[in-house]
């Protein structure tokens, strides 16, 4: 028995120290990207891995996204396992045709021939007042094709166990690192362990009203419900940490033992992924136990705003998640 | 849109309504005002013409189906539109004061006990939540008894559970039926009821009773589930014998000069109607003129109220195949013979042929039952609820009796009064059928 | 003396003044702002053209009113030199409903549409279609407008540089493209990006000119440009031009910038594109010391000027958040 060493480290060093571990043993792996060298990319994850893993396996590349992309996917193709840093979530739009159409497809299309173990690390969005081509969350894009599995985690622990299940993976995943979360800090072991994709975790347990939310919005959730312990609601928070796969299970179970849900996430509410959630829990058996509306809180349907006021105003804050569960366990 | 065929409420007391037969099969063409299907009220069949032209997409319901009023029971339309695979139930076309009558029947049978009402838009479904909708589905609660306390009235599990935690026995059986079960130590736990949201009403009870009491002989080798006219004839039977006490008096009367009457007069009516004067008329005629000098008699009991009918209508048993209708003569005391025999014989040939209109069935104020033509003198008759009381005539037999002293052979007859104790009392029965007994004695009178 | 100089034939003594002042404009602005950004006063990010000047004056300096540009993230040099209002400008940065973009867009995104420029782009190639279509339009409606399309090296290795650049040359569109060479794509040297000396080579690649300028030569870039913009005008299609120059500060606000060295900045430096034509003004007898102090010193209160307008301005109200967008 070796002692387990753990360290409070911020998300950011969590993403690091997954990949560094996997690439100190797994020849295969390596890092591609704009960026990633010396200047230790845009928000510096990658800071330091230069110097210890060469350029050979930390990879500047040129500000080349369908490139890099598709260079991934026939890198991942022949057997290597390729991490492809993508310096925003945006610039996806850029690479669209080698995910959509090359890296989720291959493997089916070729009769299960081949295999395209890649992953896209990219940062997305809001609030560091980037505006509008810098500060998207699309990751109901992603969700939406078959053959991509799509992780967003919350915090640094999910996020180092996460990665390493990602990479492990032999299909093509798209990695979402919430680029408020860069900074925050949480208690992370030492050495290597893997958190299984398609296992939801309960962040905070309650019985008045299950709250599914995903990223950055967990932590507005949290506060939240610390707000309306006081008023004595009890708020069952699920993170899903990956959103394909979906865990169902989790999710239909909670709402079966409050009766109430609540979709939270940062992206456009329109077309996102929180309707998936909200139609899965219709269609599942904890229909039948629903005892308020589902509701759904989301970003407005407008391009991110620069200024900053607007900005917070365009994406659920903690009170507008205060005011839905108000609303929604009204009739306790 | 495929337009709804519907069960037609025929009568203010019509709640269901039994389905005797088609005239069509799903696929044939249906023109507006063709015969479409046939059903049974309370005691009559009747046929139902098609409101639309079209297709006939759907038929719910089949022969003996029992109907509640306005339920759907089966579509027209164009061909291949679509329709749903079971009947979505109460009707969307039903209009509000069918709602409000079916609603006031069970309503006045409710105690003080104060319920929020919640006003529900007929047609309208109640609102309700998914886990309000299975808890009220657990405890068989009907949803639109529920005061709900979301938005737009909207139902909630805590509305459920407040409804449900009231007093059992309040929220879902009348006061009157608990206390009949309560004297007859009737179970009601294992009763379904079948009032307005399932509530126990005096009905249940008495059949409850009634299933207690009958045991199906042991050796029986033929079955029947009784249906249509049946189980309406058996419904209403039990439900007047268990709720009305009856007490019967009889009394025997000369009709001498009631068969010198009807000699006379058989002639003119005959040659004015076409039709031959029977006992039958006369003893109508008579029973109706002294109706009307007996208000108390004619009165109807409904829902702890005595109403006092100014109209005397006076109806007929008829036995029919496989039953028993009463038919109506209206305004009995302003016609004359020729007028009752000509009605009599027709209402009576429309019984038997089951053509009687739903007109015709309605509003008696005391009823006649004649079994005059077999070897019966006296019986108890059931009233016909919700009158008070009803006439059983017996055979007219040549009897030796005793007039002034003297042993005389004379026609006699004998006539049950079955009355209602809970309107009227004895003395006022006997006081009745002793003033019949005179007026047909003297019949003359009627034709003043 | 003007007539020593070999320049275009509309530019004007008083052109040459006034984009001299434009030039201490353009450099007070961004250095205004990096300011501003240092102390937190603005937040979001910025791209900051200080050491390019002379490739936005002069390269904009030649055009029509009816020309047209396409910008970049790093455009507040093309927007001032688009006779862009430096008001406008200061406002959106600080994110007030005075700015350009009401305060919705920030600096990547800077548009002044009626002076011609349509706009900053925060995709690193995502406006060079753009242009394309922008000069398609002039072309199908005769409009005799030539569009200037900048972006920088790193976009050259952008897939939307290839594309556009070939469908220009097959449709002989009036566009103009400039390649801006700072040296840098954010930190990626242009030396490992990049396999050829010089981006204008590519130009050959579709059968349309290429040619390399010094960026910092403000005579240079006025007269290569003008000829590149007037053979366009006539029909024969696009250029190629590539600005050799440098940005003195980083990427963008947060840049160690490590990719690179002191000596190297340092030499740079020394290029300066203000400096040389300040001098070259004063040599020719067009400006004098005291003229040009007095030139960079309004250029200065006039972005003092402009601060103060940003900081006395409205933000935009809550109810704004929706305006604007279609669906």
């Amino acid at each position: 028995m070796t002692e387990i060493k753990i360290r409070e480290i911020t998300y950011l060093e969590a993403v690091r120290e997954a990949m560094s571990q996997e690439m100190r043993q797994n020849e295969d792996v390596f890092i591609l990207g704009e960026d990633i060298g010396v200047y230790g990319g845009a928000f510096g994850v990658t800071r330091g891995m230069i110097e210890e893993f060469g350029p050979e396996r930390v990879r500047n590349t040129p500000i080349s996204e369908a490139a890099i992309a598709g260079g991934a996917v026939g890198a991942a193709l022949t057997g290597m396992r390729p991490i492809l840093e993508l310096q925003f979530s945006d610039f996806i739009t850029i690479a669209m045709d080698q995910l959509v159409n090359q890296a989720a497809k291959t493997r089916y299309m070729f009769g299960g021939k081949g295999k395209v173990p890649m992953v896209v690390r990219t940062p997305a969005g809001s609030g560091t007042g980037a505006a509008a081509q810098h500060s998207q969350s699309l990751e109901a894009w992603m969700a939406h094709i078959p053959g991509l599995k799509v992780v967003q985690p919350s915090n640094a622990y999910d996020a180092k166990g996460l990665l390493k299940a990602a990479m492990d993976d032999d299909n093509p995943v798209i990695f979402y690192e919430h680029k408020l979360l860069y900074r925050t800090q949480c208690n992370v072991p030492e050495e290597q362990y893997s958190i299984p994709l398609g296992k939801a975790d309960i962040k905070r347990e309650g019985k008045d009203v299950t709250i599914v939310a995903t990223a950055i919005m967990v932590h507005k959730t949290l506060e939240a419900a610390t707000e309306l312990e006081k008023e004595g609601i009890d708020v069952e928070i699920i993170d899903p940490r990956t959103i394909v796969p979906l865990d169902e299970e989790a999710i239909i179970e909670s709402v079966k033992k409050t009766g109430r849900l609540i979709v939270v996430h940062e992206a456009v509410k329109r077309g996102g992924f929180g309707g998936e959630i909200a139609s899965m829990i219709a269609e599942s058996e904890a229909f039948d136990y629903l005892d308020s509306p589902i509701k759904r809180l989301g970003g407005l349907a407008v391009p991110i705003p620069y200024n900053p006021t607007l900005e917070k105003a365009v994406v659920p804050q903690v009170p507008d998640i205060i005011e839905a569960v108000k609303e929604t366990v009204r009739f306790k | 849109m495929a337009k709804e065929i519907f069960m037609p409420k025929l009568s203010s007391t019509m709640e269901t309504g039994t389905l005797l037969e088609w005239f069509k099969e799903e696929g044939d063409t249906v023109e507006i005002g063709e015969p479409l299907f046939e059903i049974l009220t309370d005691k009559i069949n009747i046929e139902v013409e098609a409101y639309d032209d079209g297709i006939l997409l759907k038929r719910y319901f089949d022969t003996d189906d029992q109907v509640p009023v306005n339920h759907v029971i089966g579509y027209i339309g164009q061909a291949n539109e679509q329709v749903p695979a079971e009947s979505p139930g109460e009707s969307g076309e039903s209009n509000e004061s069918n709602e409000q009558a079916l609603q006031e029947e069970t309503v006045a049978e409710e105690a003080e006990r104060p319920l929020v009402a919640v006003s529900v838009i007929s047609g309208e479904k109640p609102r309700a939540t998914p886990a309000a909708r299975r808890m009220a589905k657990t405890n068989q609660v009907e949803l639109t008894a529920i005061a709900g306390s979301g938005p737009n009235g909207r139902v909630h599990v805590k509305d459920v559970n407040e409804y449900v935690n009231e007093d059992q026995a309040h929220s879902k059986i009348t006061p009157l039926a608990n206390k009949i079960a309560k004297h007859e130590n009737v179970d009601i736990t294992t009763i379904s009821g079948s009032g307005l949201n399932g509530k126990i009403v005096k009905q249940d009870i008495s059949a409850a009773i009634q299933e207690k009491s009958t045991k199906a002989p042991a050796s029986s080798q033929k079955r029947r589930k009784i249906g249509g006219m049946r189980k309406v004839i058996s419904d209403r039977m039990s439900q007047s014998a268990f709720t009305a006490p009856h007490v019967t008096l009889t009394s025997e009367i000369d009709t001498t000069k009631v068969k010198e009457l009807r000699v006379q007069l058989l002639p003119i009516v005959e040659k004015q109607t076409g039709m031959r004067l029977s006992y039958t008329e006369v003893i109508i005629k008579a029973v109706g003129l002294v109706l009307s000098r007996f208000p108390a008699v004619n009165a109807s009991f409904i829902n702890d109220e005595i109403i006092y009918n100014d109209a005397v209508h006076i109806g007929l048993a008829v036995a029919v195949p496989d039953g028993l209708m009463v038919p109506v003569l209206k305004d009995v005391n302003q016609k004359g013979l020729a007028d009752l025999t000509m009605e009599a014989k027709e209402i009576g040939k429309r019984a038997r042929e089951q053509k009687l209109l739903p007109d015709q069935l309605k509003g008696s104020t005391f009823t006649i039952s004649n079994l005059g033509m077999y070897a019966i003198d006296a019986f108890t008759p059931i009233i016909n609820q919700p009158e008070t009381a009803i006439l059983g005539v017996g055979r007219m037999l040549e009897k030796p009796v005793v007039i002034k002293g003297e042993i005389e052979v004379r026609p006699m007859m004998t006539l049950s009064l079955s009355f209602d104790h809970r309107v009227i009392d004895g003395a006022p029965a006997a006081e009745f059928l002793t003033e019949l007994k005179r007026v047909l004695e003297n019949p003359f009178e009627l034709l003043v | 003396m003007l007539s020593t100089m070999k320049l275009p034939s509309h530019i004007t003594e008083k052109k040459l003044k006034s984009l001299y002042k434009e030039m201490w404009l353009i450099r007070y602005f961004d250095e205004k702002v990096d300011q501003f950004f240092a102390k937190g006063m603005i937040h979001g990010t910025t791209h900051l053209c200080v050491g390019q000047e002379a490739s936005a004056s002069g390269s904009i300096g030649v055009l029509q009113a009816k020309d047209k540009i396409i910008s970049t993230h790093r455009g507040h040099g093309h927007c001032i030199a688009k006779e862009g209002d430096v008001n406008k400008m200061m406002a959106e940065l600080f994110g007030r409903v005075t700015g350009y973009c009401k305060g919705k867009g920030g600096s990547m995104h800077i548009a002044d549409v009626e002076k011609g420029n349509l706009g900053a782009n925060g995709i690193v190639g995502g406006g060079i279609p753009l242009a394309v279509g922008a000069a398609l339009t002039s072309k199908m409606k005769n409009q005799g407008y030539v569009v200037l399309c900048f972006f920088g090296d790193g976009a050259s290795n952008e897939g939307s540089f290839h594309e556009a650049l070939n469908l220009a040359a097959i449709w002989d569109l009036p566009v103009v493209f400039i390649c801006e060479n700072n040296q840098y794509g954010m930190s990626g040297p242009v030396k490992e990006m990049t396999r050829i000396e010089n981006i204008a080579e590519r130009a050959s690649a579709y059968g349309i000119p290429g040619k390399v300028v010094d960026g910092n030569d403000m005579i240079e870039i006025m007269n290569t440009v003008h000829e590149a913009v007037e053979k366009a005008r006539e029909g024969n299609g696009p250029a190629l031009i590539e600005m050799k120059t440098y940005r003195w500060k980083g990427h963008s606000k947060s840049d160690a910038k490590k990719y690179r060295t002191r000596e190297e900045e340092t030499e740079w430096r020394k290029k300066d594109g203000i400096k040389r034509f300040k001098d070259l003004l004063i040599e020719e007898k067009i400006l004098s010391e005291e003229e040009a102090n007095k030139l960079q010193e309004e250029a200065k209160k006039e972005i003092e000027e402009a601060v103060k307008f940003a900081e006395n301005s409205p933000e935009p109200p809550l109810e704004s958040l929706l305006e604007d967008v279609y669906a």
